[in-house]
Order: C-alpha cells, then structure tokens, then sequence
C-alpha cells in the first residue's frame, strides 16, 4: 500500500514537469498563434491591410472595431527591414512582436513626435552591422533589435467616424515594409 | 507485476494531472500580474518579453494580439459591479469616469470573443463621440433594443464582455496618478 502512495506521489511530481513543459512549449508549437495568423492576410515583408472588424468578419480574435489596421509579417534572412507610412494627424499606433508573440516595441503618434512612421527592425548582428556603416538614408529610423528572424508588426489606426475611414485606409494602403537592399 | 501495475498508475496519475492542470491554466487565463479596478481587471504585462509563461502560453493559443505599453491598456469586464456575470437577457448602464487616457473605446464581444449584432450596428464607442453630462461624467446603455442616449447594442447571449481600450495611458507603462477609478457596470432590469 504504502509502496504504491509512493508511485503515486511520484506520478504526482511528474504530473508537475508535465505541466510546466506544456506550458513552456505551447507557444513553440501553437498553429493558432498569432504570428501564424497574421501569415494568412498575404506575402511576408509587406503591410496587408486587415478587413474591418465587424460582427463576423473579424481579422483575428478581440481587435477593436474602432480602428483600422495593416499587418507586417517580416523575416530579417535577407537584411533588416524598414517600415514607413505618413499617418493621419490622429491617434495611430505601431506594435513589433517577436515569432512568439512577445511585444518587443511600441509606439504612438506622440511618442514618433510627427505623424510619420520610420522604423527599421534588424537583428543583433545586422545593428552591428549598420553602426559599423551607418547608412544616411537611416539616420531618422527608429531601428529596433528583434530577437530571430521573424515577427511581424501591427499598424493601428484611430478611426473616430466611419466617414473618416477612407483617409485611415488610404494611409494603411500605403505603408510600406520591406527588406533593406 | 505489481511494478508495473504501480508504474502505470503514477504515469496515468503525471499525464492526467499535467495535461489537465496545464489546460486549466491556459483556458482559464492570465493568472499573474493582473490590475483589477471594481469589475474590471487588465494584464499590463500581457505580450512584454517579461510576461510570464502562462500568459505567454494563454497568447499563443487565442492569437490574440495584445496592446503593446506605449499603446494603450485594454480592461475588460464579465461581471456587473455586484459580480454577476453579464448576460444578454439584462439591461446594463455603465457609469462614471475612467481613468487618465487620450482616447479610450468600449466594446462588446461574446463568450467567443467576437463582436456582436448586425454589421450596421454600433460594435464601440469612444471617448470623443460619447455624449457626456456635464460634470464630465458619463453613461453608456447597453441593451438589446433601443435606448435614449448612448446606446450599445448586444445580442440576447448567455454570456458577454465589455472591454474598454485605454488608448496612451500612463497606466500602460506601470504609473498611477492618484486613485484609479473605473465606470461601474450595474445591472438593470433583465427579462
């Protein structure tokens, strides 16, 4: 008897390693992620603009309806990448996430000072790179570290009436995000 | 005999009690650092490389793509200020004040976390559309038929979310100012 409460206790601690590798390694192995998701809306290295969030028709799980958004889904294989739009003068955000999902910069209208997006996401070796030969077509850019070679960007902004929506859109369609030669 | 009898047992007993424990987390939700205001709970770290793993795990499962610290803190409620869950068959009136941001928008959403009511519907509204009294304070209905006012639609569900977008708030990068004060969900009549 007492032998087998030790099995059990046993199985117990088991149980305990098993939850916690679940846990480290659902986001290794997640199909629902959103990086996977954001892969959906086109080509990587491109700004796509996501439908409007409506009842049915969202572009991914609990975005909200009063803005309007373009996704950039980036690999840095073939050098850093730059991301560039002129944005209404209104609220608008930019959100860099790693492959995993993790936030690894923000920034809003106020915080880039103008209503001008100009950012540069790069690896490690690829910032000692560009510091060894600073580029003068860069020296405005943010320019940010990503962890790995891929992530993607999410570019929101504010839409306060439906009627202003065109020029929102307009600004999204033309974003730009792509691979520095 | 008996050893793998036991063996058996403890393995069944690790792979039910991990599988089912790390379920549990996950589904259940961001456990950890949470900022919980009356009804209302944010999870500022949420999506920050210094996120823990569980939220990390809960992210990676829903696709969610939460706000990043310079861009707002989203709060979101599923219970009215008695601690009721919110339901579809009840009239609800949101009132008060919220705390310091530049813009903030209030939505709905369904258990399975998508928007509500036909598309020609209002799915939000926003700080700057909201018809306020004049204190600056404010009330939003939410009810499934028309209501004078600022009114948010919902749809007959068993149960609802209201998630309120503090867009650039200080909140977000971990500062407070004074007291935190969030509006109050009450509950009014239901049918």
């Amino acid at each position: 008897m007492t032998r087998t409460l030790l099995f059990a206790i046993g199985g117990l601690l088991l149980g305990g390693i098993i939850h916690i590798a679940i846990i480290l390694l659902v986001p290794s192995y997640s199909t629902r992620d959103a990086w996977t998701s954001v892969g959906r809306f086109g080509d990587d290295n491109q700004f796509h603009l996501l439908p409007r969030a409506e009842p049915g028709t969202e572009a991914l799980p609990y975005l909200d309806p009063g803005m309007a958004y373009a996704v950039c889904r980036f690999s840095l294989g073939k050098g850093p990448v730059r991301m560039q739009a002129k944005l209404p003068e209104t609220f608008w955000s930019l959100a860099v996430f790693d492959r995993r999902g993790r936030n690894i910069y923000s920034l809003n209208d106020r915080s880039a000072e103008n209503s001008t997006l100009d950012l540069v996401v790069a690896t490690s070796v690829q910032i000692a790179e560009l510091k060894q030969e600073p580029r003068e077509a860069l020296e405005s850019s943010i320019v940010i570290e990503n962890p790995g070679n891929s992530g993607f960007a999410l570019l929101r902004v504010f839409v306060p009436d439906p009627t202003l929506a065109d020029e929102a859109i307009d600004a999204l369609r033309r974003a730009d995000c792509r691979a520095l030669s | 005999m008996r050893l793998l009898i036991d063996l058996v047992v403890a393995l069944a007993i690790a792979i039910a009690v991990g599988a089912a424990s790390a379920w549990y987390a996950i589904d259940r939700g961001r456990l950890f650092n949470s900022l919980s205001v009356g009804e209302w709970t944010a999870w500022p770290e949420s999506g920050s490389p210094d996120a823990d793993p569980y939220s990390g795990a809960m992210l990676a499962r829903s696709g969610e793509v939460p706000l990043g610290a310079a861009e707002g803190l989203a709060f979101s409620a599923d219970s009215d200020n008695t601690g009721a869950p919110l339901t579809g068959r009840c009239n609800y009136v949101l009132v008060g004040q919220t705390p310091l941001a530049r813009l903030w928008t209030l939505t709905a959403y369904d258990a399975e976390g998508r928007l509500m009511g036909p598309a020609e519907h209002r799915t939000g509204f926003h700080s700057r559309e909201i018809l306020r009294r004049p204190d600056g304070r404010f009330e939003v209905r939410i009810a499934r038929t028309v209501q004078p006012g600022n009114w948010l639609p919902i749809e007959p569900v068993d149960r609802f979310r209201l998630v309120m977008r503090l867009y650039d708030t200080p909140l977000a990068t971990g500062s407070r100012f004074g007291e935190l004060t969030m509006p109050q969900i009450l509950r009014e009549e239901c049918r």
